[in-house]
């Protein structure tokens, strides 16, 4: 019992993770939390939902099609809504974006209806495969554990030595200074949503197959994100994921010992940690001075 | 600065009249219509329940077209509330003052209905069939409100009897919303199971939102259960069943009436419907039962696009007691004749369970079937009509 806690926790817990990354992207280049994130996976999960059930189309087809969906989604967001805001302040850019994820759940359920559906994921959550002797997993857990590490690694690798990486940490950091030097932050933030559209796709695709697909099946995965984002530190990608598999791995044990306290144990948990370090677990503090 | 104030008085004066205008209810009916209305959600999280407002809204159609009642036709309005009780209030309002209602009937939601319940009371409006299970629509008796939904406690009661005697359930276990709908079920649940002289294994709790009940659902599994009992929403119960079917937990799977729309659940539970028990307080959509009939060639003929499932005949079968009211009471129509026949429903059966009601009692039934979902989401039924022998509220 006490190994398929730990399996379970951990692969909700990635799954957190990895749509952590998502909301941790937007805010390292804009200091913006992007309430829209999980109405932005939830849409693009209709689009594959629509490609594979309307269409016929295989799942080969229908996952990179989406992954575009998702890229120019991110972008329009940011061109159409982010851009235009004059001097924008940065709960202005918040409201904005829970203006766009009203927006988009209305969207939703004009187009595809409230009913819930059965999102058809190429990985299974049933079929399990024997990866150690004693110890299988199904095909689900094992995608979201490669993907997370995998997207985790990559984006780490891009924010530290890729010259669009450091482009974005610098549009963060100073917005003015970036400009001088020659960084178009304007395509930086473009880029930014992007990207964050596109890993937030993913993980709404791993989340939708795990339980079901409707308007509103992103709103819980989005506070639990954002909290476990918050708790491994909302600038350190790599922090985000752990802060994502501490989460499940404290809902679940506590969950499975008192479940009525389940919904709001990591919460208390991470008011906790946050009191003592309010950057989160991972990431550094920065003081801005003026 | 005169006329600033002038212009304000003026202004403050009409929207003081305004209010006068609409703080009365108009009459509901005229020679020529009666005008019942139905709130429900059409837009929003609980739209798929939206299609209860439009089954009613079958049957008064069908009515019309068979010449109305003694003359009169029904005008039927349907309000989208989003299943939010503000918006409720709201729309119930505006259909009171301004368009003069003279019934309300069925209203999906709890909290939707228990917002506007003192209103409509207060404006002499009957309230027919609410689409939900609360003991404070009925208890005290209200003389506005009549309720034919089975009280959560008694299908719960009667579920949990089936379970030991006809499935011989050793182990039973119940998984529950946390809120007034699953807790009334546990509360039913564990009556029966005291007067059984057994005790629940587990009974464990989930909130509405809650996307991953993997621990909950260990748990279950943990206890040995051969039986689970869930009194739990639609997407809870799907995350439950994917869940237990990852982790090797098959135990016989019991739900209440609000999950009895099988097409649905084995769509979004990729199949993992198949063998699961419901009550019933409706017949199945694909009864051969002459009534059923009728709807189902209604609805290709006035609602070709609405799909016929559970939610959608509900709707119809709210509306039937209070057709059959509205029939008995003639032509000289006033909202006390209608109550006054309403209070004289004796045993009467539409696609639901026999309807009884009284001056003293307006909880209209605790009969349910038991059915099971078959192939193809086939409904097999299991036991006909069943009543909860140990219905406390019959013995006051």
């Amino acid at each position: 019992m006490f190994e398929m806690l730990l399996i379970e926790g951990l692969a909700i817990g990635a799954c957190y993770g990895l749509f952590g990354v998502a909301v941790a992207i937007v805010y390292k280049t804009s200091d913006v939390v992007n309430f829209a994130q999980g109405e932005m996976g939830m849409v693009a999960t209709f689009v594959a939902y629509h490609i594979l059930t309307v269409y016929n189309f295989p799942f080969w087809i229908a996952f990179p099609a989406t992954m575009v969906f998702a890229i120019l989604l991110g972008m329009a967001i940011e061109f159409c809504f982010l851009r235009p805001a004059k001097n924008p302040t940065v709960l202005g850019l918040l409201i904005i974006t829970l203006g766009v994820e009203m927006l988009l759940m209305g969207l939703a359920g004009w187009k595809w209806g409230a009913e819930q559906k059965d999102f058809p994921f190429l990985l299974s959550v049933y079929k399990t495969h024997e990866i150690l002797p004693g110890l299988a997993l199904n095909e689900w857990t094992i995608g979201v554990f490669i993907l997370s590490i995998v997207i985790m690694i990559l984006l780490f690798l891009f924010f530290r030595y890729s010259k669009l990486g450091i482009a974005m940490r610098a549009t963060q950091q100073n917005v003015n200074a970036a400009k001088i030097m020659g960084i178009k932050v304007e395509r930086v933030f473009s880029i930014t949503w992007a990207m964050s559209s596109l890993i937030g796709a993913v993980a709404a695709m791993f989340f939708a197959a795990r339980s079901v697909l409707d308007p509103n099946f992103m709103m819980e995965p989005f506070m639990r994100a954002f909290a476990a984002a918050v708790l491994g530190g909302l600038t350190s990608i790599p922090g985000v994921v752990i802060g994502g598999l501490i989460l499940g791995i404290i809902e679940n044990f506590f969950g499975y010992a008192w479940p009525e306290w389940k919904p709001i144990v990591a919460f208390v948990v991470i008011i906790l940690i946050i009191t003592i370090r309010p950057s989160g677990l991972f990431a550094k503090h920065y003081i801005k001075k003026v | 600065m005169k006329k600033v104030v002038i212009a304000s008085m003026i202004v403050c004066a009409v929207f003081v009249c305004s209010l006068l205008v609409y703080a009365a209810a108009k009459p509901g009916f005229d020679d020529k219509e009666i005008r019942i209305a139905q709130w429900g959600p059409q837009t929003g999280p609980a739209a798929p329940w939206g299609s209860v407002a439009r089954g009613s809204g079958l049957l008064f159609q069908m009515v019309n077209d068979e010449g109305g009642i003694h003359g009169r036709k029904i005008k039927y309005f349907i309000r989208d509330d989003q299943y939010n009780p503000a918006q409720t209030k709201a729309v119930v309002k505006e259909l009171v003052e301004r368009e003069g209602i003279f019934a309300f009937v069925g209203g999906v939601g709890a909290a939707c209905g228990m917002a506007v319940k003192d209103y409509l009371a207060q404006n002499k409006i009957v309230w027919v069939a609410p689409s939900t299970a609360i003991d404070e629509y009925v208890f005290p008796v209200n003389p506005y409100i009549f309720a034919i939904y089975p009280l959560y406690d008694d299908e719960a009661s009667i579920l949990t009897k089936y379970a030991v005697e006809k499935l011989k359930a050793k182990k039973i276990a119940f998984f529950y919303q946390n809120d007034t709908y699953g807790k009334s079920g546990l509360k039913g649940c564990k009556s029966r199971m005291k007067a059984l002289r057994m005790k629940l294994v587990e009974e464990i709790s989930v909130e509405p939102g809650e996307k991953d009940l993997s621990s909950q659902m260990l748990r279950l599994k943990n206890s040995g259960a051969d039986v689970v009992i869930m009194w739990v929403n639609p997407t809870s119960a799907a995350i439950a069943l994917k869940t237990c079917s990852t982790i090797g937990f098959k135990p016989q799977w019991i739900s209440s009436d609000t999950l009895s729309d099988y097409p649905l659940m084995n769509k979004i539970t990729g199949g993992l419907w198949e063998g699961v028990i419901t009550g019933m307080f409706g017949l199945a959509t694909s009864s051969n039962d002459p009534r059923m009939i009728k709807y189902r060639e209604a609805a290709k003929k006035y609602a070709p696009e609405e799909r016929f499932g559970t939610f959608y005949t509900a709707g119809a079968m709210y509306a039937e007691p209070l057709v059959d009211a509205l029939k008995r009471v003639g032509p000289k129509l006033s909202t006390e004749a209608f109550i006054k026949q309403l209070n004289a429903t004796k045993n009467f059966q539409g696609i639901g369970p026999l309807i009884n009601w009284s001056p003293k009692v307006h909880q209209g039934t605790d009969s349910i079937q038991i059915t099971k979902c078959g192939p193809n989401s086939s409904y097999i039924t299991l036991q006909d009509w069943t009543k909860n022998e140990l219905a406390t509220w019959k013995k006051k």
